[in-house]
Formats: structure tokens, C-alpha cells, sequence
């Protein structure tokens, strides 16, 4: 319950305050660990069409909102709305970590937020 | 369909179902915020300043107040020539001319057309070679002398539609090579055609396919815009005229030329050959410095009689012989696959071929939806990033092309093409992303050309100016196109 509270808490405290993490502006990402690495290429191939560089596109953008690793896990998994899910045999187990991974480091980039 | 979005069981998945109530069960509310559904500005500012890109490089403005210009080469002395296109989404047409583009900004004509528009240039040994869009007329390549002559090259080639023949670029082995669109946004002849202009003009046009295709029987009900007052209902089917309905096993015969296709033609003339099919709108062509051939092709769109939801432009490199997925596929997923590519509220696209023509391959790299990445060339020692594509947003056109929940593109990206890893180069500066119009700022409308000198040392973007959009189509404003250059610091 606690978990489902904290999500919507940073829902709705983040959801309006796009914040920009376009390499011009805040810098490239550099020093990616193996698992940011291996995220950044799933992301590259499932999440970027959507959420270019983690903003808003055709879906809302990611870089602003404090989403736990569990839930963007979970949040691929599932799918729900317009967002379409990916099983393993599109997102193996091992690449969903490395993607969540990547998309928490996507989010600190160019700010000292969490 | 994965059958855990039914069942969310444990508290993951509870986690998710909320999480996902608010980033995405209230899509249908939330209104679309495409970078150009602002009113027209009155006036266009530009400003170098306005405009980020990595430490150590620079922009300036080369020339402003082009009209509609659509792509940039270069001779032997690196002197810089663009082309304005004299038409725009809009149906607003002017005269499409190539101009050399003189140091102080100033420009002196080479040459102008009549079969708008002018979508793409290149230059080799004397000769620019342009891609005449022929939304008038039809599409050609030709090739224009230094003193202007214009002579065609290829004829006839099926441009009367939404997409038109795109950039050519001359290859190592003596042949032009160069992108033609397709009609239609997914084969399927619709009202979205009349909005676009075309289909009233040309009533019978249709997408022709590049070898024999095997139609299912889908058909696809519409509102006739053909025929005065409400209620008239037709059903057209894919590759066929608007209001033919198709039929099962109906084979609808290939030929060439060919919509949705990379050809290519020797350079001194010749037969018309198939490189490769499959595309939606090839519009960049370039070659890598390892001679290797890639394409930006423009993705599907959610309008007109068989819309597609959530399918993101797409960078190919390109396989002689290969089919590459249009009309049934994205990305080598096939649009069978409802859970990706049913637009909401309307009805999946599903496939509209009984038989596929080949096994599409996955892309080099998937850029944004809607992003409509154009022009491409490839990185050199000289400027940096040496190898890597470098390709312009030209920006999306929500909503009338689907839903946007923020600008998408309006900027110039840069890929690793071994790793389709994809790093924005040039973006405007504020709060947003979006086009200079929507920002107050004086940075880019819409980035469509990108393109080297000969020795490497510099980028210049063509920016075709300003353009707002309506859920019916586009508004663009005449005159406001500029030629940016970057350049790293210290090499000028």
C-alpha cells in the first residue's frame, strides 16, 4: 500500500514539471555503467519512439518523474492504455533491469534529483 | 497479447495499474500538444544563440527569408546551393527554384521548375541532380548545369500524392540513386487524401507496389469527400482507387517505377532499376563513408481510412532486394500485433496482404513518432562524430497526423549507427522542446536538410520555416526558411 501511495505522491507532485535532458543542455550521458549500457540499447529499440530522450512524444515523458525501479519494470510488463506491453520474449528479464536502470540514470542526468 | 495486463496479481503489478492510470489510461483526455498547434506569429525571429549544441561548436545563420528551401549540396569549392521547394503541405504553391548562395547571404538563381516540389539536391562533377517532388505533374529526377540548363533524367515517377520522389544522391558506382513515397499513409486511399489536396486533383491515383501483392480482402469504409452533402459512404481496399473495394487473393500487379521504393537510374541516363521497397516515405538518402547506402523513412500516421498508432520513424540501412515492411509492417512488426498499433477508439490496422513479400529487417535505429526525420548525411573527422548519421527533425504535424503529448522533434540528431544509440546534437533552448514560433525564441522552426561541406569542416541545416498545424492540415508561412551552419570552434 505504501508503495502505491508513493507512486501516485510522485505522480502527482512531478507530472506537471517537465524538466529537459537533451545532451546540449545538460551534457552527454557519459560513464554508463554495463547494465546502463545494455539499458540504453533496449531503450534505443522499444522506448525511444515514444519518449524520446525520456520527454514527451507520443507518450508522456519519463525524465520527470521519480518512478521506482519496480514500477518501471512492472510498468513495461503490463503495458495498460495507449502503452502496449512487452513479455520476455521481447524484453528478456535481464534486459527489463538493465532498461530500468538506464531510465533512472536518463532521469539523473544534467540534476542532482534522485 | 500478454496476459499479465489482465491479471495484475502481485503488488508489481498493482504498482503498475496505478502508475499507469496516470501516465496513460487518460490519454484519451489529455489534449494534444504538437510543437505546431499555435497561431500563426506574425513575425520570424533568428537567433544562433537560441539554438544548444555541444561545447565547442558554433551556429550561426548563413541566409534567412528563403521560401519553403528543402534541402542544401555543395560544389568542388565548398560554395553552398539550396533548393526552395515552390510547394508546401498547405497547398500553397510557388515556383521551385535552386539558388547559389552567396557569402553575404544574398542568393543569385541557377535554375527553377514547374513540378513542385523541389525535395532534394546533390551535386557531383559539374551537375546537381535534384529530386522534383512533382505534386504537379508527376515526379523526375533532374539534372541542372551550372548555367542552368535542366534536363530529366527519369519521368513518370508516381508523386501525385501525400509523399513525393525525395532526395537523390549519386553513388560510387555511377548511379543515382534516390527515395519515392507513397501516396497514401498505409495503402489505403482515404478522406485524409482530400485534406491533403490531392485526391480531389486526382481521384484515381493510388499506391502502385514494386512487384505482384496478394491482397487480403480488407476493405475500409469511408465518407466520400468527393460528392457534395453528408452520408455517402464508399469502400476502397489497399492499392486500388479511391471507392474500389478489394477482394480476397486479388493480385494487384507490381511495376516500376513504384511507390515506396529507393531506385536508382546511371547518372548519364539509362533503365530505371529497383534497389529496394517496402518504405513509406524514403526521404534521406545518404552514404556512409564506408559507401554503404541508409534511408530515413517517415512512419505511419493515425489518420485517413486505416490509421496506425505509435510507429516512429525509422533508419535503414539499405539491402538491395530487401522489402522493408510497408504497408503491413513496422519496424519488422507486424501491425497485426493490435496491442502496438491500434489508435484509440478506432479499429486495429491489421494486415492487407494475404501473402508478405518478404521478412522486413529490424531498423539501424527508431527515431521519434512524428518526429518526420528528413535529411541525413554522415559525420567526418573534421566536424566530429566521424561516422555517425546525423539526420534533422523536421518537427510533428499534430494533430492532424495523431496525438502528441509533447513537440517531437524540431532539432538534429546524431546516431551511432552500430549501436542505433541516438544523441540530440542541436536543440532549441527553454523550458520546452518545440519550434522557435512556440518557444518566443529565435532557434529552429523546422530542421528538414542536414548536410557536410566537402571537406567536412562544417554542418549546415536547411530550416524550412515556420509552420503551425490544424487538426486539417498545415499552415505554413512563406518566407521564413533559414540556412544554419555549425562548425567547431577554431576550424574557421
Amino acid at each position: 500500500m505504501k508503495r502505491l501511495l508513493f507512486v501516485a505522491l510522485a505522480l502527482g507532485l512531478t507530472a506537471c514539471l517537465p524538466l529537459r535532458r537533451d545532451a546540449p543542455l545538460v551534457g552527454e550521458l557519459t560513464n554508463l555503467t554495463a547494465s546502463e549500457e545494455r539499458g540504453q540499447l533496449v531503450y534505443m529499440a522499444n522506448c525511444q519512439q515514444c519518449h524520446p530522450g525520456g520527454a514527451a512524444g507520443v507518450g508522456p515523458s519519463l525524465n520527470d518523474k521519480p518512478l521506482p525501479h519496480l514500477a518501471i519494470r512492472a510498468q513495461t510488463r503490463a503495458g495498460l492504455g495507449a502503452m502496449p506491453a512487452f513479455d520476455k520474449s521481447e524484453i528478456s528479464d535481464a534486459d527489463l533491469d538493465a532498461l530500468a536502470d538506464y531510465v533512472v540514470r536518463l532521469r539523473r542526468q544534467g540534476t542532482s534529483a534522485p | 497479447m500478454n496476459p499479465a495486463r489482465r491479471s495484475p496479481r502481485r503488488p508489481a503489478l498493482a504498482a503498475a495499474f496505478l502508475l499507469s492510470l496516470g501516465l496513460t489510461s487518460c490519454y484519451n483526455l489529455l489534449p494534444s500538444k504538437g510543437g505546431g498547434q499555435i497561431s500563426p506569429p506574425t513575425t520570424r525571429a533568428v537567433r544562433a544563440a537560441d539554438i544548444a549544441v555541444p561545447a565547442g561548436y558554433r551556429v550561426e545563420a548563413v541566409a534567412t527569408g528563403l521560401n519553403f528551401p528543402t534541402a542544401v549540396a555543395f560544389d568542388e569549392s565548398g560554395r553552398p546551393y539550396v533548393l526552395e521547394a515552390g510547394y508546401s503541405y498547405g497547398e500553397v504553391f510557388g515556383v521551385p527554384k535552386l539558388l547559389r548562395v552567396e557569402a553575404n547571404g544574398s542568393r543569385t538563381e541557377i535554375a527553377r521548375g514547374q513540378r513542385p516540389p523541389w525535395n532534394g539536391l546533390d551535386y557531383a562533377n559539374g551537375t546537381f541532380f535534384v529530386g522534383e517532388g512533382g505534386e504537379v505533374g508527376g515526379g523526375r529526377i533532374v539534372k541542372i548545369t551550372r548555367e542552368g540548363a535542366v534536363t530529366p533524367l527519369v519521368e513518370n515517377l508516381p508523386s501525385l500524392g501525400d509523399h513525393h520522389t525525395n532526395r537523390p544522391v549519386v553513388g560510387r558506382d555511377g548511379y543515382v540513386y534516390f527515395g519515392q513515397g507513397t501516396a497514401t499513409n498505409s495503402a489505403v486511399v482515404g478522406p485524409d487524401n482530400a485534406d491533403y489536396g490531392w485526391l480531389k486533383r486526382h481521384p484515381e491515383f493510388h499506391d502502385t507496389p514494386c512487384a505482384d501483392v496478394t491482397l487480403a480482402g480488407r476493405n475500409f469504409e469511408s465518407d466520400n469527400p468527393l460528392t457534395p452533402g453528408e452520408g455517402d459512404r464508399v469502400t476502397t481496399g489497399a492499392f486500388l482507387p479511391f471507392g474500389t473495394p478489394s477482394q480476397a487473393g486479388q493480385v494487384v500487379r507490381g511495376a516500376l517505377p513504384c511507390a515506396g521504393a529507393v531506385m536508382r537510374v546511371p547518372v548519364n541516363g539509362g533503365p530505371l532499376e529497383l534497389v529496394a521497397w517496402g518504405f513509406r516515405n524514403p526521404f534521406g538518402l545518404a552514404f556512409s563513408p564506408q559507401g554503404t547506402l541508409y534511408v530515413t523513412d517517415n512512419s505511419y500516421d493515425e489518420r485517413g481510412s486505416r490509421p496506425v498508432y505509435g510507429t516512429g520513424d525509422t533508419l535503414w540501412r539499405v539491402t538491395p532486394g530487401t522489402w522493408y515492411g510497408w504497408p503491413d509492417f513496422h519496424a519488422g512488426r507486424p501491425l497485426s500485433d493490435a496491442d502496438h498499433f491500434t489508435p484509440q477508439g478506432k479499429p486495429p490496422p491489421g494486415q492487407v496482404l494475404a501473402r508478405q513479400p518478404g521478412t522486413p529487417p529490424k531498423p539501424t535505429a527508431l527515431l521519434g513518432v512524428h518526429s518526420s526525420s528528413n535529411g541525413m548525411d554522415f559525420g567526418r573527422e573534421a566536424f566530429g562524430y566521424a561516422g555517425e548519421a546525423f539526420i534533422s527533425q523536421f518537427g510533428d504535424l499534430a494533430p492532424g497526423v495523431g496525438k502528441a503529448l509533447g513537440p517531437v522533434g524540431y532539432r538534429v540528431v546524431r546516431v551511432n549507427v552500430a549501436t542505433g544509440v541516438i544523441t540530440d546534437f542541436a536543440v532549441n533552448r527553454g523550458r520546452e522542446n518545440g519550434p522557435a514560433s512556440k518557444l518566443g525564441g529565435g532557434g529552429f522552426e523546422r530542421p528538414t536538410d542536414v548536410r557536410f561541406t566537402p571537406s567536412g569542416d562544417a554542418l549546415y541545416v536547411v530550416d524550412f520555416g515556420v509552420m503551425t498545424t490544424t487538426e486539417k492540415g498545415q499552415i505554413p508561412q512563406q518566407n521564413t526558411g533559414v540556412l544554419w551552419r555549425i562548425t567547431r570552434e577554431g576550424t574557421r
